[in-house]
């Protein structure tokens, strides 16, 4: 009798208020406790700080979502980020292309890594975590070549420099609007657009029913191929737009920028409550998870430990978080 | 003499958050006895198996294990009394041999290392005893569903201690064959003076191979009798607590004048399905009966585009060959598979899965209206009595016949020219059974066309227009009148015995 415990943890006791709304709980708990260790923590400026240092994290991570409810992952987000953004950076400062033109040529290309990583999982029939590891190679490798490992702009290249970047890009990655850093608001943009992707579209639909059963969303007539190809797709064209939103912050691009992003991506998405194995999920558990990682990361920095250890605790924390959702299911079950 | 029951069960009660699931139960099982446990889903048979093999405590009640009260916290508790447990889901290992399955954590030693030929021969000598002809050293995964099972049963009765077998519903997976040789081994172990609990709800079989029967209803026991002193019908009675409406077989459509809704000819499947020729009327219900393996279930495959085919398909009057479902779908076909599992998805909520194959139709350009989805769901709920809080539950909560009725749901909504229904009422409860036979009647009567499969010869009866009997991947032959034909009949048509 599984459904008649399910609805007895229903009961609104703190244990159920734990289990359901984890990650929220636990980002007013961690908020708590810097706020009690860091008289400077909840400060406005502050927190204006930890969100333009989680917009980048915030939109790729609104795209691994969406890839995660189909039961698929995507590890090139980062490398595919610095495709995109190298791409702009080179064409606005080597080439002289205007602010549009050079945007739509890092997302074009962006789109197209992720069209690729979803036609080879598709058609060739292969885990997506093969296919897009290997694309997290290859494509970091594209990057490098274009840039030649060196950053841009850069001194080092002066002689090739047709100009600095526009000021369009700054404004997108450290620009302020009524005071409000704009990766922020662009990136709350993009999770608004992905939650009414998720919950309004029949693309959205078919993430989920993909996700959640693969055979049956084929046998009720849904493109399964077509879905996943999409949904990789759709995962390009947002690492592409955080790409540019990490440019314009830095100033600059990097090839080697984002790197470890697919990692954070993933914490944000199953810190959410997303299950990793598909079918079920929300933007807005990633919205909470991806600030929690970033209060987290600005509580540390706040607290002087050195930023060698963050890597540490947000690796632990992922495994910790799974194993977490593991064991509430296995409550709510039996 | 008074013989000691191998188990007694005393005034046995459990309860669960909102319900009462056993409420004293009292039950025995006789050295050497049968005694087959019967109850529509939720009347508290599989909490009483869990409870006697230790998986769950019991709130109240004594359990006695040969006149001894007995007290477990855990399945591995059980088994050292001597219960063992099959269940539907194996739990062997494909790649070790039977042997080694049989003997798994207790291979005896030799020094430091496992004596194989220990194992082999007393395997061999096991599979001799209840006449099962395997080579002990084949691996498991070689074997069919039904080889498994009964590796599973010698697994569970080579332990020297075993007093009681409980093998819960065993008979789902398996074709008649198939089911024949289980019920021989069940009768060879009998013989041992193990008691065995065979928990179904298959009727007939239950009948067949029990000597008592107890049947459980919403958490009460309402009888244990001797199978001698019953039949189907009472046990139906006992089962739904309602007299019988058995459907009289209706047949009043005279569809000879009616065009033909599909036909094939010469139509192949995947090389096993061969020269199939057929023809359906519009708003008649064809019945595809034959035994599981015979190709009726691949032959839906390959109309619904999920194999390739060969061979001339006509919908209509259009010579089609759909190659996906999405193109089967697009011509006007729906498909209830075999397995509800290939075909729901669980975690979305009832409405959702309602209109998954007409997200094109609930939707403008691209974006979903989800208050139309929520309406038209809402009306099927009503209009096929879908028993479910509301439609934005999880069709993961909802009981098996319930679920089925969400796919009907589904392929309803989509208005298809031709229904192609697997085995719709399989592993779902009696009352809903009927229920949904009584549905396709009436889906027929409004000009539907089915397609229906079954392997239950009194369901092809009661609810074709015409059957058509395959075997071995061909049509042997096709009954016009299932009013003239008897179970018995199709049964040996199917299994090529006439």
């Amino acid at each position: 009798m599984p459904q008649y415990r399910v609805l007895a943890w229903r009961g609104g006791d703190l244990v159920s208020l734990l289990l359901k709304g984890g990650s929220l709980v636990g980002l007013i708990a961690l908020s708590a406790v810097f706020a009690l260790l860091s008289p400077y923590f909840f400060t406005l400026s502050n927190w204006l700080n930890i969100f333009r240092q989680v917009a980048v994290v915030l939109i790729a991570a609104s795209a691994q979502t969406m890839v995660i409810i189909t039961a698929g992952i995507d590890l090139s987000v980062g490398s595919v980020l610095a495709l995109g953004g190298c791409l702009a950076a080179v064409a606005m400062s080597y080439w002289g292309w205007p602010f549009a033109s050079g945007a739509l040529l890092g997302l074009f290309f962006a789109t197209l890594a992720g069209l690729a990583n979803g036609t080879i999982i598709a058609k060739g029939k292969i885990p997506d975590f093969i296919a897009t590891l290997g694309m997290l190679g290859a494509v970091r490798g594209i990057a490098l070549l274009i840039t030649g490992g060196l950053p841009v702009p850069s001194h080092f290249t002066a002689t090739k420099l047709a100009g600095y970047l526009p000021e369009s890009i700054v404004w997108l990655g450290s620009g302020h609007l009524g005071g409000i850093p704009v990766p922020m608001i662009f990136a709350l943009l993009v999770v608004a657009v992905t939650w009414f992707i998720l919950n309004r579209t029949t693309f959205g639909r078919s993430l989920y029913a993909v996700g959640g059963n693969r055979e049956a969303a084929r046998a009720a007539g849904i493109n399964v191929d077509r879905v996943k190809i999409l949904v990789y797709g759709v995962s390009g064209l947002y690492c592409g737009f955080a790409g540019l939103v990490l440019v314009g912050r830095m100033n600059s691009a990097n090839a080697l920028m984002a790197e470890g992003l697919e990692l954070q991506t993933i914490a944000a998405v199953v810190i959410g409550g997303t299950n990793l194995f598909g079918g079920k999920g929300s933007v807005f558990g990633t919205l909470v998870g991806a600030i929690l990682m970033g209060v987290l990361s600005n509580g540390l920095n706040l607290l002087n430990v050195e930023p060698f250890w963050q890597r540490v605790v947000n690796g632990l924390l992922i495994v910790a978080v799974v194993v977490f959702d593991q064991w509430r299911r296995r409550i709510v079950r039996d | 003499m008074v013989v000691t029951p191998v188990l007694s069960v005393r005034s046995v009660s459990k309860s669960f958050p909102g319900v009462r699931a056993l409420d004293g139960v009292n039950m025995d099982v006789l050295p050497g006895e049968v005694h087959a446990l019967l109850g529509e889903n939720g009347a508290g048979k599989s909490t009483l198996m869990k409870i006697i093999s230790g998986i769950i405590p019991k709130d109240d009640g004594e359990i006695f294990l040969d006149g001894k009260p007995v007290h477990f916290s855990s399945p591995r508790d059980a088994l050292a009394a001597g219960i063992a447990l099959v269940q539907q889901e194996l739990s062997l290992v494909p790649y070790l041999s039977i042997a080694e399955n049989v003997f798994l954590g207790r291979w005896p030693r030799k020094g430091i290392q496992v004596d194989w030929s220990a194992i082999v021969s007393g395997t061999q000598r096991l599979l001799e005893r209840f006449g099962i002809q395997e080579d002990p050293r084949t691996p498991v995964g070689f074997l069919s569903v039904a080889e498994q099972q009964m590796v599973e049963i010698l697994k569970a009765v080579s332990r020297p201690n075993i007093r009681l077998l409980l093998l819960d519903e065993p008979t789902s997976a398996l074709s008649e064959d198939e089911v024949n040789r289980l019920f021989e081994l069940i009768s060879e172990i009998k013989k041992t003076g193990i008691g065995i609990i065979f928990i179904s709800h298959k009727l007939n079989e239950a009948l067949r191979i029990a000597d008592r029967v107890t049947v459980l209803r919403d958490g009460r026991k309402v009888i244990t009798e001797e199978t001698s002193r019953l039949d189907e019908r009472m046990l139906f009675e006992h089962l739904t607590g309602k007299p019988v409406a058995f459907l009289e077989a209706a047949h009043e459509g005279d569809h000879a004048g009616a065009a033909f809704a599909l036909s094939l000819e010469r139509f192949s499947v995947g090389g096993f399905v061969r020269d199939v020729t057929l023809k359906v009327r519009e708003g008649e219900v064809f019945v595809l009966f034959g035994l599981v393996g015979s190709g009726r279930s691949t032959l839906a495959r390959g109309l619904f585009g999920l194999e390739r085919t060969e061979g001339k398909m006509v919908l209509g009057d259009r010579v089609v060959r759909p190659r996906s479902p999405q193109e089967a779908i697009a011509l006007g076909i729906g498909y209830l598979p075999e397995d509800r599992r290939n075909a729901l998805v669980y975690e979305l909520p009832v409405f959702a899965n309602i209109t998954l194959a007409i997200l094109s139709l609930v939707s403008r350009r691209g974006v979903l209206r989800i208050r139309e989805e929520m309406r038209l769901a809402e009306n099927f709920v009503q209009s096929l009595r879908i028993k479910t809080p509301n439609v934005l539950r999880e069709v993961l909560y909802l009981s098996g016949g319930n679920q089925q009725k969400v796919l009907l749901a589904r392929w309803l909504a989509r208005k298809p020219k031709i229904l192609i229904m697997d085995e719709p009422t399989r592993g779902i409860d009696v009352g809903a059974k009927f229920e949904i036979r009584e549905m396709v009647r009436d889906l027929a009567r409004e000009g539907l066309t089915i397609l229906y499969i079954t392997s239950e010869p009194v369901e092809a009866i009661e609810v074709a227009d015409r059957i058509a009997v395959m075997r071995n991947g061909r049509i042997i032959r096709v009954f016009e009148h299932p009013k003239d034909v008897d179970k018995a009949m199709l049964l040996a048509v199917a299994s090529g015995v006439s």
